[in-house]
């Protein structure tokens, strides 16, 4: 039943119905009626190339390529104005990640680029390794992404913060600090892997 | 054609707006007893609340006066106001109805001449007017009610202004020691006719009704609009009285909203459209801006749309606004997406007019009837003792409640006659 992902392809006619099948909350994208309340509530919208009500427009029209490769998906703050009020119950905010994940898999350039996403992966980097963020490796491995002389200008123009958060105990010096049972975390992830792995 | 068992072919019909009105003189014109039923003071409903009618924008006065006319001739008509259901019981042809009566303080020998008014001294609120100005405590419901009664609101009863307003009555018509009571009637079939209240807009917090000044509904438009209204039919922004010159109308205020009224009221996009009429009339350089999802002017309504459409100072916004805020002059501002354009807009205005959607009158259920998932109730064929007309059945507009009525009353025959369906009436 599952149309599969055709990463080559600009146009996909099958793109929507994979949509509402396989991602995270698109079996509600179906009901989006096109009012618009989603990017009018979002704090971001006019910085999105499309905003959540064009873009699942461009879902139903095949536009996978222009879909998979738009900001929109990775400028979603999570703020959740859209999901809260959004007339059909659609859950945007899911959808939106979950398209994220998928140009990921599917290997977009976009999804490698985008800078949200080069903070995601920072992020994430961090949370499964030692279950909390620290702020000196996110930042490091985020600007470093950009390559070797951007990312120590980007550090050079934030000393200044990373001193004063230091200073107020905001961001400590020495070994990243753990949860504890680390293992516990590590099983967690593993499972979240397998069960995506099974349905998706 | 009637069979055994039907104790009482007397027709109950329960609301007495332009629904529930039409079905009982259309049951009583063919030659059955009806008895009607209303909670409020005065029949006519919300028909007698607006200002005009679409599509031609006529007075409710004219459809109003006609049916009070057939209801006075017609002895087979039993009016009973401010009395409601409490419970019913029984069958088709055999329904045992309690009914309940608020107290009018006014007996029926009241000639309407005003002396009670006049004499009182404190003010209620204005349910006519949605609360948005105050009447004396000995008031006349409105200038058309039917009955033409005046009633004594409850907080003066017990006092000496009580006193002095019955006093004021030559013909001892006010009756401060009336209580309610509750009783029993036999009938037949029931029809609801129940009709709607306003969405409450207080509940579509992103609009803010009551926090952003000037942010009205569409049912308050209906009184700043209408000659008996707290303006005098002169539409005034309520916060200083102001004319407005630039104007939002906001469609599906609350409507086709699974967190709100999950249905389409079917009425609102011709009432806004309504609305930018009454503002063009009024003022010539008034521009009127109409936020819609889509435009749903059905049928024969189609031509009123174009009507308006032709308007160039009338525009039209494809956008469902996310918010309305308080601009930095203390108006309302429109915020959203423009769904032709794409453009993130935050627009001020003057006033912003919430179009409301009608919500059944009787959501919690009527007794002993059967209600739909939105909270109306099931019009059932004239096998079923029990049915509904108007709005009580579901979003309607004024000719399409006088024809859904108008069934109801076949339905209510077919009911207390013994007719098991439609197909044995011949
Ligand atoms: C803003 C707005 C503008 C509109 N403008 C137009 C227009 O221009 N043209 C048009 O065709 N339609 C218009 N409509 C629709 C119109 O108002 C309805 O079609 C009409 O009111 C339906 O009449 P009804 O008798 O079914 O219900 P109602 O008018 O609601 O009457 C119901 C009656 O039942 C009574 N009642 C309620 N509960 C009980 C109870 N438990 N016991 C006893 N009595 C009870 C009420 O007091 C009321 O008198 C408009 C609606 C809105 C919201």
């Amino acid at each position: 039943m599952n149309a599969a992902p055709t990463p080559t392809r600009k146009y996909d006619l099958s793109f929507a119905r994979y949509v509402y099948q396989n991602i995270d909350g698109g079996d509600r994208m179906a009901k989006c009626m096109q009012c618009g309340t989603c990017s009018g509530s979002c704090p971001l919208g006019d910085q999105m190339d499309y905003g959540p009500r064009k873009l699942f427009m461009m879902i139903r029209a095949g536009m996978k390529e222009a879909v998979l490769t738009s900001n929109t998906i990775w400028n979603c703050v999570s703020c959740y104005n859209c999901v809260v009020r959004c007339p059909r119950k659609v859950p945007v905010t899911y959808i939106l990640h979950d398209l994220a994940t998928l140009a990921v898999k599917e290997g977009y350039e976009q999804a490698k680029t985008a800078i949200n996403a080069r903070f995601a992966k920072a992020f994430w980097w961090s949370a499964a390794r030692w279950g909390r963020t620290d702020e000196r490796l996110v930042t490091a491995i985020y600007y470093f992404s950009f390559g070797l002389s951007q990312g120590m200008k980007m550090s050079l123009a934030n000393l200044k913060i990373a001193q004063a958060m230091v200073k107020t105990k905001r961001m400590h010096l020495g070994m990243p600090h753990k949860i504890k049972n680390g293992g516990d975390l590590k099983a967690i992830l593993a499972k979240a892997a397998e069960i995506q792995a099974r349905d998706h | 054609m009637t069979s055994e068992g039907l104790r009482s072919q007397t027709i109950l019909v329960v609301g007495g707006g332009i629904g529930g009105m039409t079905t009982a003189v259309e049951a009583a014109e063919a030659g059955y007893d009806v008895i009607l039923l209303e909670k409020s003071a005065t029949l006519g409903g919300r028909v007698a609340q607006l200002s005009r009618y679409f599509p031609k924008l006529c007075h409710p006065t004219c459809g109003l006066e006609i049916n009070f006319q057939r209801i006075k001739k017609n002895r087979r008509i039993k009016v009973m106001t401010m009395t409601s259901v409490a419970g019913v019981e029984g069958t088709r042809g055999d329904y045992s109805v309690t009914v309940t009566t608020t107290p009018r303080h006014v007996k029926a020998n009241c000639t309407a001449c005003g002396d009670c008014g006049r004499a009182a001294e404190s003010m209620v609120p204005s349910p006519f007017n949605y609360g948005m100005d105050t009447v004396k405590a000995a008031y006349l419901p409105h200038e058309m009610a039917f009955p033409q009664f005046y009633v004594v609101d409850p907080s003066v009863v017990g006092t000496p202004e009580g006193e002095k307003i019955a006093a004021a009555c030559k013909i001892g018509a006010v009756d401060l020691a009336a209580k309610p009571e509750t009783f029993q009637l036999t009938v037949g079939a029931i029809v609801w006719a129940t009709g709607w209240q306003p969405y409450d807009p207080a509940k579509i917090t992103t609009y803010g009704h009551g926090r952003v000044p000037n942010v009205i509904t569409n049912v308050e438009m209906e009184r700043l609009a209408a000659h008996d209204g707290p303006t005098h039919g002169k539409i005034l922004r309520p916060s200083d009285g102001k004319e407005p010159k630039k104007v939002a109308l906001i469609q599906c205020a609350g409507s086709r909203d699974n967190n709100h009224l999950a249905y389409c009221s079917r009425i609102c996009c011709l009432a806004s459209m309504k609305h930018a009429a009454y503002l063009r009339e009024q003022y010539a350089d008034a521009e009127v801006d109409i936020y819609y999802i889509d435009i749903r002017a059905h049928d024969k309504l189609e031509a009123f749309y174009r009507k308006i459409k032709a308007d160039p100072q009338v525009n039209w916004i494809k956008s469902k606004p996310s918010r309305i805020e308080v601009a930095e002059d203390g108006g309302p501002m429109v915020c959203g997406e423009n769904t032709l354009t794409r453009e993130i807009y935050a627009k001020s205005y003057d006033l912003v007019v919430l179009a409301t959607g009608m919500q059944s009158s009787v959501k919690a259920g009527a007794p002993a009837a059967e209600m739909d998932d939105y909270g109306f109730v099931v019009p059932h064929d004239g096998s079923a003792g029990i049915g509904s007309a108007g709005v009580a059945s579901g979003p309607l507009d004024v000719s399409m409640t006088v024809q859904s009525a108008t069934a109801a009353a076949l339905r209510a025959i077919q009911a207390v006659s013994g007719v098991r369906n439609a197909s044995e009436v011949s």
